[in-house]
């Protein structure tokens, strides 16, 4: 009899905690809409194109979303092919206790905090920057992209070592007594298996550049402007997250400046989400 | 064995759940603190004085958090901390946003806002700036300092956060308006801390900041007002003469804790004037 009642508790607590996490997050979604959706309402496509950003005048949020959409995609591709190559090493050609204490060192650097990298930006990176491309600053748009790139580099270097490494051995046994060799093993059994893995690594890494603030805020310049021509990343600009850093405290809680920055947050909201499912698109097409 | 092992656990958990209630709801905590947040010109008057205070007052604990004025002022507004900082007096469009709330300023004292120079553009012969010179560099009419007498170099224009009260006087100054646009503008930084390491790390940078802030790498420029220079000096600021000026202020709402009040007798009282004028600003009493 008392067995049963544990059942009963259990499924009732662990339900409790699931509810618990289930409103949480919706919660937060639901106060992101209740906040910025009116203005976006309101100000449609004045303020999703609107190319300036002087409080109590006008809001255009274009400077910060071709900012945030700029510097993630510049991380990308500067950080991918270095992390899939470190990966396919890892996984293919160290030893066991090798590919663990090399694992063990991109974990630690997948978990330091934004704030040290930023830090590290100032004082490093954007003087680097600025003197081997001969800038007149390195608060630049390059700088955060550079910066971001080592942030995600851990990240999707670790977990796409994964993906790959737990390519059954049944797989890879069978394409050996078929004649493949190593590289071709890789590539035609390992590399395609892990790729749902590669492709989750390479979500979270844009989720955690998007929404990287503090890092971004020191280094990109904070100036609310597209560049001027658009692909100048010499240039500085501004990104959603380190716009929300910068303002945010400034006018919490209420007013026109608020539901601005909210309609912001809620845009940032929008971008990861379209970014997961195209991505999770891709995937299932590569399924096929 | 397992029996007492498991008695252990939890004892030990409700331990610690106790041991965080009775922290989280401590009245003792809540009325012998003060939160003070806002203009970074002010925090240093104002975190020393509090260390000082602290001495004679060692139950009351003071946390002082920086942000600029705009935040200062709004989180007093709305009660996330007891007594806000200002560099500038308080905007018409923030007291309209709490039309229905009255706040107190009180005066510290004085300070100037310089237009700085890095070091290497005051040294190759860029000393004095007029209101106008200033002005087209900030709206991007003037880009190369070439174009002043200087050298070849590009000018790297910082302007600060539109809420801060350096920039709010500064502004006030070049544009006549207090929150005018920068056009000519490349970077923007938050503290006059950041500013002043912004500055210090270019070579060709523009950039303005509290006077109390200037050093040898960050240079503070005279300013031509009334076919005079004028040099950004302590006594220039304490006489009226140099043209960039403002009232360091802290600002609270009408009703206060006593705490508050006790702190804020001492700010205004005669043990913190040595403090201002070691912080480097111009005492008033």
């Amino acid at each position: 009899m008392s067995r049963f009642a544990d059942i009963d508790f259990f499924h009732w607590a662990t339900f409790a905690m699931a509810l618990l996490s289930m409103t949480l997050g919706v919660g937060i979604v639901a106060y992101l809409f209740w906040e910025g959706g009116p203005f976006i309402w309101n100000h449609g496509a004045q303020f999703l194109m609107g190319l300036d950003w002087f409080p109590d005048e006008e809001y255009g949020a274009a400077p910060m979303i071709f900012g945030s959409a700029a510097v993630t995609f510049l991380a990308l591709v500067f950080s991918t092919p270095l992390a899939l190559a470190s990966a396919i090493y890892t996984s293919e050609f160290l030893d066991p206790r090798q590919r663990l204490t090399v694992k063990g060192i991109m974990e630690i650097l997948a978990g330091v905090p934004g704030i040290v990298y930023g830090l590290l930006g100032v004082s490093l990176l954007s003087v680097w920057i600025r003197d081997v491309f001969n800038l007149v600053d390195g608060y630049t748009l390059l700088s955060a992209s550079f910066l971001l790139a080592i942030m995600i580099l851990p990240t999707i270097m670790t977990l796409s070592e994964d993906a790959i490494h737990s390519t059954p051995a049944e797989y890879r046994q069978a394409a050996s007594g078929l004649g493949l060799s190593k590289m071709e093993i890789l590539f035609s059994v390992a590399l395609p298996h892990a790729t749902p893995g590669i492709a989750g690594a390479i979500l979270l890494a844009i989720g955690r550049a998007m929404g990287e603030t503090i890092a971004v805020m020191l280094v990109i310049g904070g100036l609310d402007r597209v560049p001027e021509p658009w692909y100048d990343v010499f240039s500085s600009g501004q990104s959603i997250a380190s716009k929300l850093g910068r303002e945010a405290a400034e006018t919490l809680g209420f007013g026109e400046h608020w539901s601005a920055l909210m309609a912001l947050a809620l845009i940032l909201f929008f971008l990861v989400m379209f970014l997961t499912a195209f991505g999770n698109w891709l995937i299932k097409g590569f399924r096929k | 064995m397992i029996q007492k092992v498991k008695l252990f656990k939890s004892s030990l958990c409700v331990a610690i759940l106790f041991l965080l209630l009775f922290s989280s709801t401590s009245a003792i905590a809540k009325e012998n603190s003060l939160r003070i947040a806002g203009s970074t010109t002010v925090l240093p008057i104002v975190s020393r004085a509090a260390e000082t205070f602290k001495i004679k007052h060692p139950n009351i604990s003071i946390t002082v958090n920086a942000g600029g004025s705009g935040v200062g002022f709004s989180s007093v507004a709305d009660n996330r901390v007891d007594i806000g900082m200002m560099s500038r007096k308080i905007s018409e469009k923030e007291l309209k946003k709490y039309n229905k709330q009255k706040f107190n300023s009180h005066t510290l004292g004085r300070d100037g806002v310089a237009c700085v120079v890095s070091s290497e553009i005051y040294s190759a012969g860029i000393t004095t700036l007029s209101k106008e010179q200033i002005g087209d560099i900030y709206s991007g009419k003037i880009k190369n300092w070439k174009t002043l007498g200087g050298p070849d170099k590009k000018i790297v224009v910082v302007d600060k956060e539109r809420h801060r009260g350096t920039r709010h006087a500064f502004m006030h100054y070049v544009f006549g308006n207090p929150t005018a646009r920068a056009r000519g503008a490349r970077l923007v930084s938050g503290s006059n801390n950041e500013e002043q390491a912004k500055i210090a790390q270019s070579d060709s940078a523009i950039g303005l900041l509290s006077q109390a802030w200037v050093n040898k790498d960050v240079v503070g420029v005279a300013l031509i007002h009334e076919g005079k220079k004028i040099e950004p000096s302590i006594e220039n600021i304490k006489s009226g003469v140099y043209p960039i000026s403002r009232d360091l202020d802290i600002v609270t709402q009408n009703n206060i804790s006593d705490t508050a009040k006790l702190f804020i007798e001492f700010l205004l009282g005669s043990e913190v004037q040595p403090i201002i004028e070691k912080s480097g600003y111009v005492s008033i009493r």
